[in-house]
Parts: C-alpha cells; structure tokens; sequence
C-alpha cells in the first residue's frame, strides 16, 4: 500500500473562467476526444461493430446491386435500337398515288414525326443488297414488293400513344398490314421504369432499415453505458458532450457500411462484366457493360454516414436522459 | 463559499429530509457534516451538487444562488465542484489515467496541459506509477483515491465528499481524510459528510451536526474534542 505522499506544490482553487469551455479551443478539444472515444468503443467490440457494418452494408449494396442491373438492362435496349420504325405495307396492286394519299393521312397524327413512302423498287434495290438474295431476284419477272410506308414516330412515344398510332395505320384505307419493331422497346421501358422505381422505393426502405440498425446499436450501447453516463453528468459533463461520441459512432457506422456497400457492388460488377462482355460480342460489340458512376460510389458512404448519425441522433437523446435517469 | 439560509427539502411521499438548515462555509474551511443515518447529510450535498433542488431557502455555491440555475446551466455548476463518492464511481473500463483526465476532458483542456495535470493529481494521492493501470485491479484504498484525484484535477474551488471512507478501515480513512486537509490548507472549500465519530474527533475540524433533518449542532474546529 502506498503512502500518501506530501505535496510538492498546492493547488490553487479555480475561478470560473477556466470551467466554461465556451471557447474554439475546447470545442475542438470536445470533438478530438469524442472522434477518438468513439473509434476506440466501436473497436473494444469488434464483433458486434462488424455486425452491425455488415447488415447494413448487405442492405445498402442490394439497391446498388439493382441499379447496375437495370442501368445494363437500359444500355442493352438502347444497343438494340433505340429508335423505332413502323412499317405499314400496302396492298398489292397500289399505286405510288395511293400511297402518299395514305401517307398524307397519317401525317397530320401528333404521334407521327415523319413518313417515307418506299416504292417496291427501292424495296428490291435493298432486298438485293443483302447478300445472296441478288440472284434470286434477278430470276423474277416483276416486282413483288409493295409500296411501304415507313413512319418514323416522335421520340419517347408512350406505349398508349404508339399503339393507338398502329390501329390507326392498320385502319388507313389501302394498308394490307403493319409491323412494329419497336413495340419490344417500349415494353422494355416500362418495365426499366417499374424496376426503376421499385430500386428507389427498395433503397428508401433498406435506408430506413440501416437507419434503424445504427439506432438500435447506440441504443443498446447507450444502455450498457447508463453508469458512466451518470457518472460523466455528475462530474459536470453537458447532455451534448455525453451524447457526442455517440454520434460520431454512428457516424463511424455509417461510414464503414458505406464503404463496404461500394466494395460489395463493385464485387458484383467485376463478376458481371465477364458474362456481360460475351453478351457483348453475341450483339457485334454494340452492347457495352456500365457499370457504377464513380458519383454514386462517393456519395454512398457519404449518404451512409448521414444515415448514422440520424440514427445515433434518432435514439440518444432519450436514451441519455433515461440513463442519467436511471 | 457553500452557503444553505434556511433549507428545507421534502421528498414525494412527504418524506421532510432537512427543515430549515443555515451555515457557511468559507473558502479554506473544512467542514464534516455528520449524523445518522437518514439524518439528511446526503440530500444536502444533493442540493450542492444539484442532483436535488430544495423545496424551501436558498443554497448558494461561489456566490451564486442555486435556486436560479436553470437546468441547461446545471453542468457549469457542477464543474466548480469535485466530488467524491463512497463508491468511487470510476469507470472500470478505463485506465486510472483516463478516469482522473475526464473533468479536464469536460472543461476542454488540451491534452498537453491534461496529462500534466492529470500526473500532478496522481502524485498527490500517491498514484502516479499508477496511471496505465484499471482501477478494477487496484485495492479499494487506491480506488478511492484516484476519485479523489478526478475530483480535485480541474482545481475546483469547492470538494464535497459523500462517505468517503466508509468502505475504508481506519487506517486508510484517515490518510484518506489526511488528503481532504490539504486541500484545505489550500484554500478549498472542504465539506464531507460522514457518521464515523471517532475519525471526525480525530480530525479536528469544524462538525456540522443533523438530526431528524434538523441542524442540531455547529461545532468550531476549536472545540471539537
């Protein structure tokens, strides 16, 4: 057992000045304490912390993982043909007068942004273009083709505003039949923009979820504190100093979550691009694999990190009071 | 410096804890508050420290009436005081170092001027080989001083002290009260409460005698025999 040993030099009561840390010094010296507080408690349970950054890193990469799905989904349409081209073709036996009476009428839909009449000649002169076709159509007496009226429809035409067109291309007099190519690529936006829109509501929901996880582990961390909450409180510490470190815990949280969101989608994107890139060359090269905007993998953690301290704010103030309660 | 002008304070439930108490106690002076149990000693270091607010009177602290501190103010208060408790109340978690830094921590002290101060107070209560140490492995002589430690490390200008020796045998609790004096002869404003009679007679200093909540006795220094 030590002794108590005489003092070297006496301490002189403190007036008023020194206790008020109203000043950028001490403010500064707050947050240095509580940055570092905050980083060695997530580190003396590493277990739990590691949890914790799991599921919500899990959580966050899966919208991530949906946005890359659908974004390549987009790309592979767009590679395929962006713009679409309904045919209308005439009844055999139509004179070039006849067709541009039908073209006219069509020309005067709001849907329509331009029609070409193609004569059977021009029909042939493609036809023949395309290899090992010129020799049979060389042994043909006349022209079989018939006129086609190829319409270019304004872009980004509804579903509802493209089908209404071809009803009424199939019910222009003289039209024996239509074809719409570009009725795949509507379908395809619609569901790009449900798949969109459900990615938005799915990262709604599991940002609340990663909100919610950060939550309950400040709060339970709060809990297990309650003693030397109540001790920092009667030795003088301000309800925001104590609640501080939590903060930045979840700030910590979010963060790490963040990044291992980002690690997880890039994961999956490397392990997509190979399947991908042969989808790729089956398409002549003209499908090219997006992966995630560099953007959207900055302001992940950042968002995350925001996540995290709504989280720790959501739970610690009751939390505090209650422990400095109890 | 501490100063109750007729304190009283009710419990719920119509428990009278202290009826109108008065006293001083003047920077430099040590003052024991004593009494049985129930006798009120803590509620008024309660009131002091204001985890309690009276009922009745006013408490005043360094000039300062209580009783218009609102409760946003309630931390400054408490950093004029060091307090230390029967039960140490260290966070078991954390070095020795650490547990007597906190109050420094609270008042924003740079770490520079932290460690110095806090190695100072270690050294006055003997503890500096101490510092990397968790106060779980220490004796609870050595636990009650590292409370002490925290408690004067901000050089507050009032320590109160709730039992402070009463898990301690005699010997310890007196160097333990030994440690109080000093900080007396310093200039601080010394008041512990405590029911061990004979160590207070040791003591000799200034009795502050409850009963029932009433203050029966005002014994100066002098004629504490």
């Amino acid at each position: 057992m030590n002794t108590v040993r005489e003092p070297r030099r006496a301490p002189e009561p403190e007036k008023t000045k020194r206790t008020t840390p109203r000043h950028i010094g001490a403010w500064r010296e707050h947050h240095a304490w509580s940055l570092s507080i905050s980083w060695r408690r997530l580190a003396s349970r590493p277990l739990g912390t590691l949890l914790t950054v799991a599921v919500m890193g899990v959580a966050l990469a899966l919208p991530l993982a949906f946005y890359l799905l659908l974004g390549n989904v987009e790309r592979m349409g767009d590679a395929l043909g962006r713009n679409q081209t309904i045919s209308a073709f005439m009844k055999p036996g139509q004179n070039a007068a006849m067709a541009e009476t039908a073209a006219s009428a069509l020309r005067g839909r709001p849907e329509v942004q331009e029609i070409t009449v193609r004569t059977p000649k021009d029909g042939l002169a493609e036809l023949a273009e395309v290899q090992g076709f010129s020799g049979a159509l060389q042994s043909l007496d006349e022209n079989p083709l018939p006129y086609v009226l190829s319409v270019q429809p304004k872009p980004n035409l509804s579903l509802e505003d493209a089908t209404r067109l071809v009803e009424s291309m199939k019910a222009t007099p003289g039209v024996d039949m239509v074809q719409d190519t570009g009725a795949w690529r509507q379908r395809l936006d619609a569901i790009v923009g449900v798949g969109a829109r459900a990615t938005t509501m799915l990262a709604l929901l599991l940002g609340i979820a990663a909100l919610l996880v950060v939550g309950n582990t400040i709060r339970v961390d709060i809990q297990s504190r309650a003693e030397e909450i109540g001790v920092l409180l009667l030795i003088g510490a301000s309800r925001p100093f104590v609640r501080r470190p939590y903060l930045y815990a979840g700030i910590w949280l979010g963060l790490l979550a963040g990044i291992l969101a980002v690690v997880l989608a890039v994961a999956i994107e490397l392990a997509m691009a190979g399947p991908v890139g042969r989808l790729a060359a089956a398409y002549d090269g003209s499908v090219q694999f997006g992966g995630l905007p560099g953007w959207l993998l900055l302001s992940v953690p950042v968002a995350s990190a925001i996540l995290g301290w709504l989280g720790a704010r959501l739970v610690s103030a009751r939390q505090i009071r209650r422990a400095a309660a109890g | 410096m501490i100063g109750f002008d007729l304190v009283s304070k009710r419990y719920e439930g119509d428990h009278q804890a202290l009826t109108d108490v008065s006293f001083q106690v003047d920077a430099g002076e040590m003052a024991f508050v004593t009494g049985h149990s129930g006798a009120g000693k803590s509620t008024l270091l309660k009131l002091l420290a204001m985890i309690e607010r009276p009922t009745n009177g006013v408490v005043t602290l360094d000039g300062q009436k209580l009783n218009t501190v609102r409760s946003s103010d309630i931390p400054r208060i408490r950093r004029k005081l060091g307090m230390v408790f029967q039960d140490h109340r260290l966070l078991l978690d954390r070095s020795v170092f650490a547990n007597v830094e906190l109050p420094l921590v609270i008042a924003g002290v740079s770490p520079a001027e932290r460690a110095r101060r806090v190695r100072a107070a270690l050294e006055k209560v003997g503890l500096l080989s101490y510092e990397k140490q968790l106060p779980g492995t220490l004796s609870t002589g050595e636990q009650q001083r590292v409370g002490i430690a925290r408690a004067i490390v901000a050089k507050p200008a009032v320590l109160i002290a709730d039992e402070p020796t009463g898990n301690l045998d005699p010997q310890l609790a007196m160097e333990i009260m030994g440690l109080f004096a000093e900080f007396q002869a310093v200039g601080t404003a010394v008041l512990v409460a405590s029911h061990d009679l004979m160590l207070i007679k040791r003591m000799k200093k200034r009795v502050v005698v409850l009963d029932h909540g009433k203050l029966i006795a005002d014994v100066p220094a002098t004629e504490v025999v």
